[in-house]
């Protein structure tokens, strides 16, 4: 059934890819706007002959890759150092609540996360976090209105935190009680015996916590498309601050957006297309994981 | 043991394998004993319309039709009646030439499309030629809109390239001219309308039906409200359209409900609440 799923957005979307080439991955011709592409082939014209396809979607890959990257960057450190906490350092009363409150965390869907941050977080960061200076300065380039890459990393990385919580927690506590008396016995204080001893051996778990939020993270669609902005922007690293308060919009997100025009042929091609870039990160993403757990085997832990 | 479950696996695979081939080919089907059912897609601006007229409609007549009402955008529902996939597309745009033949177009309301600011810009009138200068980038800042008693970036909030409100927008406001590139672009009138209500230098476009609690400018001298989009006086206003495929026969439940919407005083009363009835 996979195997049929993915020839069948290959096939929709080979017309995308080939009439582009590899320009397809880079950035608009003549510093044009990707959104500009859209609407170009939306309003192609009906002969079949003389359909629109040229697309250039490097802004949107670049901020596919910003907001996976930093929220799974955020999320592992609070997800490894709130594990480690719930299963070590806890007293058993807040371990007893922390616990649901977590698994409750992980089962919220994420369109509720999204009204949050249109109609809290969103206003928030628009109004008081970036100064009127600093939106004059970038308005010939991009509109800072506070749906952006600091919002959409945010709530990414809220929503991707509980799963590896729950998976990481799990690993820790499965690591045999042996090892970690036979080190509390030799002197070794439990900071240090959690750190060389039981994250070591949890490794294959974290790996694979770590590979199901990327996951997540590459797939979120409805919630992106509320926060992120809208544009079809390539945030500037070189930006300075600005950098973290300018909008892009995720693949998944241009997807959610544009599926109105998917009757319009050329167009539902290109959408296909976005999916089948998602589909074979998806793939790298997996074929990461199996590596990054290859050199562990060497010591008889790998899962 | 397992012969039974490879039993129950086989049976639950070809249930599977034969439940699509038994979906029922044509949306509406007349039954003596069961409601004929009308499924109707397309605008997101007639979506809202359309949900209250059914109301109506099985309020009176509780036993005529059961109504399944999808969206998915004006260009979704010309797709799916053509198709017949539906038995009622909503459009709120015009026919184009590259539509599909063998339509009936139903005009069945009006709407104006009205610019919406924040609640506290002052802004109160907009000439065309401000319009396209403000959404094609041209003027960057309230400053140098006079009537907003605003200074600041001027953050501009559209639709995506798909919508029907886009279009028409493009049509009756911009003309030939090009939306700037920097524009947000919503994917809903929902979206709009939370997007301007939450930034004080907001500025976008929306259906009548969604602008309460914003702050409404009036378009080359005339007011959007209801009585000006009524007696045709207010330049932004648009068509309303049910389409089926062919004539629906006289007593079939399409053509029915479609009469009731266009001629009942009781459809009429529910289009005049908030869009802009025929007559």
């Amino acid at each position: 059934m996979i195997g049929g799923m993915v020839v069948f957005v290959f096939a929709k979307a080979w017309p995308s890819f080939s009439h582009n080439g590899l320009h397809w991955f880079g950035p608009p011709a003549h510093g044009g706007s990707v959104d500009d592409q859209l609407a170009g082939i939306f309003n192609s014209p009906a002969d079949p002959r003389r359909y629109e396809y040229t697309i250039g979607a490097w802004p949107l890959i670049w901020g596919t890759l910003l907001t996976t990257a930093g929220a799974v960057a955020l999320g592992l450190t609070l997800a490894l150092l709130s594990s480690i906490f719930i299963v070590e350092f806890a007293p058993p009363p807040v371990r007893r609540v922390m616990q649901p409150v977590i698994r409750l965390l992980a089962a919220v869907p994420s369109v509720v996360y999204g009204l949050i941050g249109i109609l809290v977080l969103v206003p928030f960061v628009g109004n008081h976090l970036i100064s009127q200076q600093r939106k004059e300065s970038v308005v010939y380039v991009v509109q800072l209105s506070g749906s952006s890459l600091l919002v959409a990393v945010a709530i990414l990385t809220v929503m991707i935190v509980p799963i590896m919580v729950a998976i990481m927690s799990d690993a820790l506590r499965s690591v045999p009680r042996a090892w970690t008396e036979g080190s509390a016995a030799l002197g070794v204080n439990r900071w240090r015996t959690v750190w060389t001893i039981s994250v070591r051996a949890a490794r294959p778990a974290l790996i694979a916590a770590t590979v199901l939020a990327t996951a997540r993270a590459l797939g979120e669609a409805i919630m992106l498309s509320m926060v992120s902005g809208s544009t079809g922007f390539a945030p500037n690293p070189l930006d300075g601050l600005t950098f973290f308060l300018e909008p892009t919009r995720p693949l998944a997100a241009t997807i959610v957006d544009n599926a109105e025009g998917l009757s319009v042929k050329p167009f539902g091609q290109t959408i296909y297309a976005f999916a089948a870039v998602l589909l074979v990160s998806t793939f790298l993403l997996s074929l990461a994981g199996w590596a990054a757990k290859q050199p562990l085997k060497r010591y008889g832990i790998a899962g | 043991m397992r012969n039974r479950l490879a039993g129950a696996c086989l049976a639950t695979a070809a249930a599977a394998a034969l439940a699509p081939a038994a979906a029922p080919a044509r949306p509406v089907v007349a039954h003596a004993a069961a409601k004929p059912k009308i499924t109707m897609s397309g605008s997101t601006s007639v979506a809202p319309l359309a949900a209250k007229l059914i109301k109506g409609y099985l309020k009176k007549y509780p036993r005529r039709a059961s109504f399944t009402l999808a969206q998915g955008g004006s260009d979704v529902g010309v797709a799916d009646i053509a198709a017949g996939r539906v038995s009622i597309g909503n459009s709120s745009r015009d026919a184009k030439p590259s539509d599909p033949g063998g339509l009936h177009w139903y005009k069945i309301a009006r709407d104006a499309i009205c610019l919406s600011t924040h609640s506290s810009n002052s802004l109160g009138n907009l000439s065309q030629p401000q319009v396209q200068d403000i959404f094609s980038g041209k003027i960057r800042n309230w400053k140098d809109v006079p009537g907003s008693g605003k200074s600041g970036p001027i953050d501009l909030i559209v639709r995506t390239a798909a919508s029907g409100t886009q279009d028409a927008f493009q049509k009756l406001f911009m003309g030939d001219v090009k939306v700037s590139t920097t524009a947000a672009q919503k994917a809903s009138n929902g979206l709009v309308k939370a997007a301007v209500s939450s930034d004080p230098n907001a500025i976008g476009y929306l259906s009548y039906a969604f602008t309460k609690g914003l702050h409404d400018v009036a378009y080359k001298g005339v007011a959007c409200n209801l009585r000006t989009a009524k007696a045709g006086t207010y330049p932004g206003s648009r068509n309303f359209w049910m389409i089926t495929r062919g004539t629906p026969r006289k007593r079939s439940a399409v053509a029915k409900f479609i009469r009731w919407v266009r001629h009942s005083k009781k459809a009429r009363k529910i289009i005049a609440s908030e869009w802009v009835p025929l007559r």
